[in-house]
């Protein structure tokens, strides 16, 4: 501690030192950096990268926690498509993210536009829609599950007062999937909002103000200045809300466990039962690389859809 | 700041504060969306406070108020285990991230790495990795760690680290996304500072724990809030790698209690629900500045 009281001597006096000293100083300190490094680039090794390979050398394999396992080239994939389930989750998957990254990026952005108006208790609203986000799938899902109980659950009590007949919602083959995407929509506004109000916040008051006076529209500015000042938070809230949905899992296993039928069969809930319940590790590997690929074209999509609105 | 506010600024309208139709309808629209937000949780409340008789028909409050409800639903489960077990993995996790993370971070931000460049890439390429991808893998490297769970040294013969407290925390621990987090809050900090410790003759290593790293501390405390919430309301990896009761998390307890449609108590189940998100719910509420920060710098920055 006596070192820092005595900073000021110590640097006149030991400048030149320092100066001749800058070989074996960088040294030292390319040996702590990479000391540093260590533990994450080991972790991320171990847990990471040597599982990402793993899965794609695995989806080759009928490997299933026996000592005997062979190759079986691209046996587990053309076998997939032959899976009612499997077809089903991917539908099930690729329809939830369809409907919903679309609706809940286009209310978060809305509400966000609303709270960035010099709103009075603007912590109460930004509390409001972001306790869902910090709660537990879990937890969501089991109050979900409560509120969609056909006989006394708040959902069929509410619209009763309106008039409208009571609704079986998870047990419905017609409405099971389209109650899980509300309450996914639900549960994920919160971050995006949070993202996109920062954003608004960094929006360029001068080029606002310049189309101001240019006598612009609202509408106009919001989509000349707004819309393309937000393009690369756009990219980020898709990519992660993309990722996001196609995780689905704990919602489904809580709320329906794929049911009725296999009405709300996800991607991640085969997996899981292709994996732990049937053991059959190589056939749900292969699965998880169709989910990769898949991921993959929607982001890219993303991107293209991103970029042709951009040059417009 | 945007479109709607800045008709102020030009002097035709001077009434900032006048009441306007669309500044009401406005906080019409958000009043109703955060009820929206807000009502799923009170009427999970309100029915932990209900008796089996009254949730055969629908109501809003309950006719009493039967505290007892809650106790009883702490003793239908083993709830105070998995509390600690939830807390466990929380605290184990998000020191293992702190420790991890910060380190790797301070690297990438401050130290001359030759390659340094393509190791902040790879991190932020595996923070892209979703967990679900490498389940079936994951699962397999857990359960072969070599002399753990009766495995020899070459990770054969035994369960690893399946159903150990080892398994719950160290794999989803120091997530890349702290490792970038950690990074981008430490290049902020000027050179000038581990400079100035330099000619000190403070070490390297010094510099970071004594000089740069007490100058994070929000940064560290944003870092903790997010993985403490991540390790708390995690459900997947607990239910793939536990097998007995003695270690499984809250997430997973609730869950178990919730499947069993035939003789399902809801109003324990609610009481249950609620204790398992009130600590989440206090935490955002003392740390909102911190999750929105976070939130802003890697969704703006990255």
């Amino acid at each position: 501690m006596s070192t820092t009281l005595e900073r000021p001597a110590l640097a006149t006096s030991r400048k030149g030192e320092v100066a001749k000293d800058k070989g074996t100083l960088t040294r030292s300190q390319v040996r702590t950096g990479w000391t540093l490094l260590a533990p994450a680039l080991l972790h991320s090794g171990i847990f990471i990268v040597i599982p990402v390979i793993a899965v794609l050398a695995l989806s080759l394999t009928d490997y299933s926690f026996g000592d005997t396992w062979s190759w079986v080239g691209f046996g587990n994939y053309t076998e997939l498509f032959r899976d009612v389930d499997f077809l089903a989750s991917l539908w099930h998957t690729v329809l939830y993210a369809l409907v919903v990254i679309p609706i809940s990026m286009a209310i978060s952005l809305a509400v966000a536009i609303g709270l960035n108006q010099k709103i009075r208790g603007i912590g109460f609203f930004r509390t409001a829609f972001y306790i869902p986000t910090v709660t537990a799938t879990v937890a969501v899902a089991t109050i979900w599950l409560w509120i969609y109980n056909p006989g006394s659950g708040l959902a069929n009590g509410f619209l009763s007062l309106f008039g409208f007949a009571p609704n079986r919602w998870l047990a419905d083959p017609g409405t099971a999937l389209g109650s899980l995407m509300v309450v996914g929509i639900w549960q994920g506004l919160g971050t995006k909002i949070i993202i996109y109000l920062a954003a608004l916040q960094g929006v360029s008051r001068d080029l606002l103000e310049s189309a101001d006076i240019d006598g612009a529209s609202r509408w106009q500015k919001f989509r000349n200045v707004t819309l393309p000042a937000l393009g690369p938070v756009q990219f980020f809230v898709l990519i992660t809300s993309i990722v996001g949905t196609f995780q689905v899992f704990d919602l489904v296993y809580v709320m329906t466990r794929g049911g009725p039928g296999s009405e709300t069969r996800v991607l991640v809930l085969d997996i899981y039962q292709n994996a732990f319940q049937d053991l059959k590790l190589g056939y749900a590997s292969a699965e998880t690389v169709i989910m990769m690929i898949v991921i993959a074209v929607f982001i890219g999509v993303g991107r293209l859809l991103q970029r042709a609105d951009t040059n417009d | 700041m945007t479109s709607a506010t800045l008709p102020a600024v030009v002097p035709a309208s001077t009434k900032p504060s006048a009441v306007r139709p669309g500044r009401i309808l406005l906080y019409v629209v958000l009043i109703i969306g955060a009820l929206l937000m807000v009502t799923p949780f009170l009427w999970m409340v309100l029915t932990a406070f209900k008796s089996e008789l009254e949730i055969l028909k629908f109501s809003w409050l309950p006719g009493e108020l039967r505290w007892s409800n809650f106790t009883e639903a702490m003793q239908s489960a083993p709830f105070l285990r998995y509390f600690r077990n939830s807390a466990l993995i929380a605290i184990g996790e998000t020191a293992f991230t702190l420790v991890v993370c910060t380190t790797a971070g301070y690297a990438l931000a401050k130290l001359p790495l030759k390659g340094g460049k393509f190791m902040l890439g790879y991190f932020i390429v595996l923070l892209l990795v979703p967990f679900q991808i490498i389940l079936v893998p994951l699962f397999m490297i857990v359960k072969s760690i070599p002399l753990f769970g009766g495995n020899n040294i070459l990770g054969q013969g035994g369960i690893g680290w399946l159903n150990s407290w080892w398994g719950l925390i160290i794999p989803l621990g120091a997530a890349p996304f702290f490792t970038f987090l950690a990074r981008q809050f430490f290049v902020s900090l000027p050179d000038e500072l581990a400079q100035a410790a330099r000619v000190d003759g403070l070490g390297e290593f010094g510099i970071f724990w004594r000089i740069m790293t007490p100058l994070i501390k929000p940064a560290l405390i944003t870092i903790a809030v997010f993985q403490i919430e991540a390790a708390w309301n995690g459900f997947l990896w607990p239910l793939m790698i536990t097998t007995s009761d003695e270690m499984r998390p809250l997430q997973l307890g609730l869950a178990i209690f919730s499947q069993n449609p035939a003789e399902i108590q809801w109003p324990y189940l609610m009481a249950g629900t609620a204790l398992a998100t009130l600590p989440m719910i206090v935490l955002f509420v003392f740390a909102q500045k911190r999750f929105i920060e976070g939130m802003a710098n890697v969704g703006i920055k990255g």
